[in-house]
């Protein structure tokens, strides 16, 4: 017995946006809870050690922050004027931070005055960061200057004056303990060594430099500024790799994802970028509320913190994917069941008969193969890719008019319903007018009786009228096309004569 | 009034234009524009009797006016040629006009000439001119100016008399005691001048703001036990910029406290101010104020020292316009300037618009605390100037012309003829309601210039926010954009593009020319517009085919259905019109059961053409047998009665659905016959 052929579904690319696998890492995430700070939220810094707390600096006060606390845990206030740049140390015991009055204070993380108070700038001091050994720290101030601190005895070991604006950003090499990083609005970023005294390495940003990141390697340095991301090559003596524009305000703020793969940037135009780090292209983007000043990743990507200017911390947290394994799973049977007498090899004088392999059939293939072909319609008129296969099907056999017909006032307008939803589609159009014309010609002599279906109709001459003039539209751009695109042949050399003898037929075609 | 004819201007109230009453009869009020004109308007008809346009109006605009006394004017009156001639009649004449200007130059006008008198330059101030002042007897001309100086000019040489350093700061202002011998002049301090000497007599501290304007209240003390010196125990008001509060100052013996003894409160910054002088002890002092806001407030009280508290107006007026139909709200008229008539119980008031104000006389009623006058302005629009009289030429206007006024903050809106109304009612309902407070003025200024700046963004800020858009890929902000419906705001936006930007803009349509027609019609006249603005630019790409490739190839299969849509269209339209008109015929036939004639024929004629394409159906499935029976018998009855044929026709119907029901049942019977050979066709 021949077999029924399934009715061989047409594949359409799907149009819109692609899902990759970031865009499903990445909103992967809660609803995000919001907290008010003080202020506008400057600087967010996560502690590199479990428990993974997290310090914002806002205003005048630093607030250390559990993973899944709303509420504070810890206050450092003991500031005069606003408080900048609170970073934890790597081993997230001591915490440093800048002061509007020039001050650079270290606190213990369990304490609550300053450990050490180191005085020197005569500015406001907008960066500080610990240097690798643990035992000095960097800091950067609008007075121009770039100082080394040591911690034990509380002295200033170095005094940098290369800059010749505000120092705005910095950050520590994390492998050795002697280099660090500074940006400053004269628009250069610059690498001091602590063992000469002068930067080994300057690179022109071209814009006040707001936030310098530093790859963990250290090879890599990326600098943000004005509406530009710029990635340098250091090891090649800072030399440009990419130059990133993907913000139409300025960018405040970068981050690297955990695994290092992914570069996020924050920015005044209240998005936050995520970068791949191999081919430095946008993969994700975040919206947040009002502008974006200062972000940080927690440790596996599990928190994304977002401080803002109008002083709301947002924070996210990853959702867990625990759940999904808790659920049971249903017994199947094993494997053996479904090779049994599979590998039964044949003796001589055997007969092997093959049983057909059951051909499991979609619902719609069962009706259409037992010719109940109006219920197989309206069975998937709620997926127009299949829909338009089975009316095409249908055409094709022949007896899309009696499917179509001998339908009551609800089924009529179930179909209605769906040509109205999808005529104006162009992959279906052509199947779908053929199915509209017949419609129109059954039920022409019941037209008038049902007000519902009388409205469907009435809805779709609208949306055929619409479509018309759409496409009428189009043909005069498209004409305005032709046009540019004969320029174009005329300069390569080609005679505009044939072209437009390309050209022309095509459109009467389509006109007449 | 005669004091407070000339003085009255506030040169540093940017809202004040420098405007004033002639002494004495008031005939004339003159105020100089910001457009640089000075105007001089008959007061009794509310005419305009003379335009001056300064030779130079543009660089030094005016910055004060203020009229000659009458005496003055008769001693000197230039139209006579004996000129310097003494007392040659008409005393009455006003004439000379003094403006200063913003330069520092001061110009004397004739108004009885119409043209320039002279001119007061040399030796006099290199900056704004504040105030101006002239002495009613000498024929001494008092100016002061922002280089700190108070000069003395001599009106017929046109020369300086004296000039000193009047303050460490601007002079603002000036007024001359009524005797004549003293001169108040008002910069960071109030100062009292002995004019004789040019010494300072008494200082008045207690303004925190420039004061703008400066007047004697009283020409004799309160009490007259004393023998009076000519200036002690007299009162004068003093108004400063950006105050509400008016102070009220006593010239005292040298050791008393030199604070205001009194103050009159407004709602808002006094613009001008004018008051009647009282000349004895018991006859109150009257003073109208009017505010930036467009109000006057009166004032009526005995000065008799010390009072601690504010005084509130006795008398508030308003002007406004009668609201057009019920929902629109009136709309203030500012009131420009007030002057007391010579009678004091009359009140001259100026509103409209600084360019074509109107004058009118209100008789005073102080027992009301509140007086809302309900005048339709746009009346006065029509010209009634005579030509006759000035060179000035208005245009004719018809009824049904638009009127825009410029206005002045607080009055902003513009101000359409309103077809007249039934005064009374709006009148009522004015004065019914409590005035509007500074508060929900100022908020109701706010939305508007608000929404006012709105609009002008949106024009502007298009191309940016779309290049924004395009370069951060920001959904938001690009459908923002695209989906306007102005095809002149897609034109200008589409022009002040950038051009690296087209390409990705011609990109972004692409995605979106895919959608429903509804949007997709719009993303077209984008693509439109960008073809035809920047089809040179277009055309010098070298990759301009391969780039648009893909939006023509999406176009060129969209527009591929086109025919067949078309006749779909068709047939939609035919069926629409015919049938559904006809049922609703039917039905609305049904329901009515009428039987008009009219109605009939025409029900006649669609019946006729429905029953012959049912008859094509059923004939095609030629199933029942009856139906030519059917048939005869209504072609049979078609000479009857139309009611019977009607009803007829309902049981056609139902029968044919009955057919049809039938009909199809026995295709789908007939269908799974049908099916399987088909199936063994093509296998």
């Amino acid at each position: 017995m021949a077999g029924y052929k399934p009715v061989a579904i047409q594949t359409y690319p799907i149009l819109g946006e692609k899902i990759t696998q970031d865009t499903l890492y990445w909103n992967n995430y809660k609803t995000p809870v919001q907290i008010k700070e003080f202020g506008a939220v400057s600087k967010v810094d996560f502690s590199p050690q479990p428990p993974y707390n997290y310090a914002v600096t806002a205003s005048s006060r630093i607030h250390i922050y559990g993973r899944y606390s709303q509420e504070p845990i810890k206050t450092f206030s003991r500031f005069k004027d606003t408080a900048y740049c609170a970073t934890f140390r790597q081993d997230g015991r001591l915490l440093v931070a800048g002061s509007e009055d020039g001050g650079v204070q270290l606190f213990d993380i369990s304490g609550r005055a300053p450990l050490r108070q180191f005085e020197g700038h005569t500015k406001a001091v907008h960066t500080v960061d610990f240097t690798a050994d643990k035992y000095h720290v960097v800091s950067g101030a609008d007075d121009y200057t770039v100082k080394l601190w040591d911690i034990p005895n509380s002295k200033e070991i170095l005094t940098f004056k290369e800059h010749s604006d505000y120092v705005r950003c910095g950050c520590a090499s994390k492998l050795n303990p002697d280099l660090f990083i500074t940006g400053s609005y004269d628009h250069t970023v610059k690498m001091f060594d602590a063992r000469t005294s002068e930067s080994v390495l300057s690179v022109e940003h071209g814009q006040p430099v707001e936030s310098v990141l530093l790859f963990p390697s250290g090879g890599l340095l990326v600098s943000a500024g004005g509406r530009y991301v710029k990635v340098w090559d250091m090891l090649k003596g800072g030399q440009l790799l990419v130059s990133l524009k993907n913000h139409h305000k300025t960018v405040t703020c970068l981050c690297l994802s955990s695994s290092g793969q992914r570069l996020l940037s924050g920015s005044l135009d209240r998005k936050v970028k995520v970068y791949s780090t191999t081919s430095y292209k946008v993969v994700h983007s975040f919206d947040y509320a009002a502008s974006i000043l200062s972000l940080a990743l927690a440790h596996e990507d599990e928190t994304i913190v977002v401080g803002m200017t109008n002083g709301i911390l947002s924070v996210k947290h990853r959702k867990s994917e625990a759940k999904k394994e808790s659920l049971p799973r249903r017994r199947r049977p094993a494997y053996r069941t479904f090779i049994k007498g599979k590998n039964y090899m044949k003796q001589r004088d055997d007969i092997l008969i093959n049983r057909p392999a059951k051909k499991h059939l979609e619902l719609y293939d069962r009706d259409l193969k037992h010719f109940r072909i109006s219920k197989a319609l309206d069975r998937v008129l709620d997926t127009p890719e299949i829909t338009v296969s089975i009316i095409k099907e249908l055409n094709r056999r022949g007896v899309l008019a009696n499917a179509l017909a001998g339908r009551d006032e609800k089924e009529i307008s179930h179909v209605l319903n769906f040509l109205i939803r999808n005529l104006s589609q162009p992959r279906f159009a052509p199947v779908l007018i053929n199915a509209a014309e017949i419609i129109i010609d059954i039920y022409l002599p019941v037209i008038g009786q049902s007000p519902v279906v009388d409205k469907k109709f009435l809805l779709l001459q609208g949306l055929v009228e619409k479509e018309i003039d759409y496409q009428r539209e189009l043909l005069e751009t498209l004409g305005m096309m032709d046009m540019l695109f004969a320029t174009m042949r005329r300069k390569e050399g080609t005679s505009v004569l044939e072209h437009t003898s390309d050209g022309f037929p095509e459109n009467k075609k389509i006109e007449s | 009034m005669a004091a407070g004819g000339g003085g009255s201007c506030d040169p540093l109230a940017p809202a004040g234009v420098p405007c004033a009453f002639s002494p004495h009869s008031q005939a004339y009020f003159a105020l100089a524009s910001t457009d640089g004109h000075l105007r001089v308007w008959e007061t009794a008809n509310n005419r305009l009797h003379q335009e001056y346009v300064p030779s130079a109006h543009l660089s030094g605009t005016c910055t004060c006016l203020a009229w000659a006394p009458a005496r003055l004017q008769a001693k000197e009156s230039p139209q006579r040629k004996k000129r310097k001639s003494e007392a040659v009649g008409m005393s009455n004449q006003t004439d000379l006009l003094a403006l200063g200007t913003a330069v520092g130059s001061i110009l004397l006008y004739s108004t009885v000439k119409g043209e320039l008198h002279s001119k007061l330059i040399s030796g006099g101030h290199d900056n704004r001119v504040n105030c101006i002042q002239w002495h009613q007897d000498s024929g001494c001309l008092y100016s002061c100016s922002d280089d700190k100086h108070i000069v003395e000019w001599n009106v017929q040489t046109c020369k300086v008399k004296c000039k000193w350093k009047g303050d460490n700061s601007s002079v603002s202002s000036l007024c001359i005691s009524p005797d004549g011998k003293m001169l108040l002049s008002a910069g960071r301090t109030i100062k009292l001048w002995v004019l004789e000497t040019k010494e300072v007599y008494r200082h008045f501290t207690g303004h925190a703001t420039p004061v703008s304007s400066l007047m004697f209240t009283t020409i004799r003390p309160p009490n007259e036990s004393q023998p009076f010196d000519g200036i002690t125990g007299l009162y004068f008001l003093s108004g400063a910029v950006h105050d509400r509060l008016l102070n009220v100052w006593q010239v005292r013996s040298e050791n008393k406290e030199k604070s205001a003894v009194m103050s009159f409160t407004v709602t808002d910054e006094p613009v001008y101010i004018d008051l009647t002088l009282s000349e004895n002890k018991e006859e109150p002092v009257k003073l109208a104020v009017v505010c930036r806001d467009g109000q006057v407030h009166l004032f009526e009280h005995i000065l008799n020292g010390y009072c601690k508290k504010p005084l509130t107006s006795n008398c508030t007026i308003q002007i406004a316009t009668p609201g057009k139909g019920k929902k629109s709200t009136p709309k203030p008229i500012p009131i420009l300037a007030a002057g007391f008539c010579s009678d004091k119980m009359s009140l001259l008031l100026v509103y409209g618009s600084w360019f074509q104000p109107t004058i009118e006389r209100v008789a005073l009623n102080s027992r009301e605390p509140h007086m809302c006058l309900v005048r339709d302005i746009s009346n006065c629009w029509a010209p009634k100037v005579e030509t006759a009289i000035t060179k000035v030429r208005t245009p004719v206007m018809n009824s049904e012309a638009k009127v825009l006024v410029p206005g002045i903050p607080g009055h902003h809106a513009a101000i359409k003829p309103a077809p007249p109304q039934t005064e009374q009612v709006e009148s009522k309902r004015k004065s019914g309601g409590n005035e509007v407070s500074i508060e929900e003025r100022l908020g109701a200024m706010d939305i508007d210039t608000h929404k006012k700046g709105k609009e002008d963004l949106q024009t502007n800020s298009f191309p940016v926010l779309l290049t924004q858009g395009l370069e951060s890929n920001d959904f938001e902000m690009l459908n923002k954009v695209l989906q306007t419906r102005n095809v002149n705001l897609i034109k200008k936006t589409v022009l002040r593009m950038p051009l690296h930007t087209i390409i990705p803009l011609l990109q972004e349509l692409t995605k979106r020319l895919q959608g429903h027609p509804n949007s997709a019609v719009l993303m077209v006249q984008w693509l439109k517009c960008v073809l035809t603005v920047h089809a040179s630019y277009l055309s010098t790409l070298p990759d301009l085919v391969p780039q648009l490739g893909t939006l023509y190839q999406l176009m060129e299969s969209r527009v591929k259905t086109f025919q067949k849509l078309s006749h779909l269209h068709g047939k939609l339209i035919l069926l629409i019109t015919q049938y559904f008109i006809f049922f609703q015929v039917t039905a609305s036939e049904k329901t009515k059961g009428a039987t008009s004639p009219g109605q009939k024929a025409k029900l006649v004629y669609e019946e006729e053409s429905s029953e012959e394409e049912s008859d094509d159906e059923i004939a095609d499935k030629d199933s029942e047998d009856n139906w030519d029976e059917d048939e005869e018998e209504s072609e049979s009855e078609k000479d009857e009665d139309v009611e019977e044929e009607d009803e007829d026709a309902e049981g056609k119907d139902e029968e044919n659905g009955e057919d049809r029901d039938t009909a199809s049942e026995k295709e789908l019977n007939g269908d799974s016959d049908l099916d399987p050979e088909n199936e063994s066709e093509e296998e």
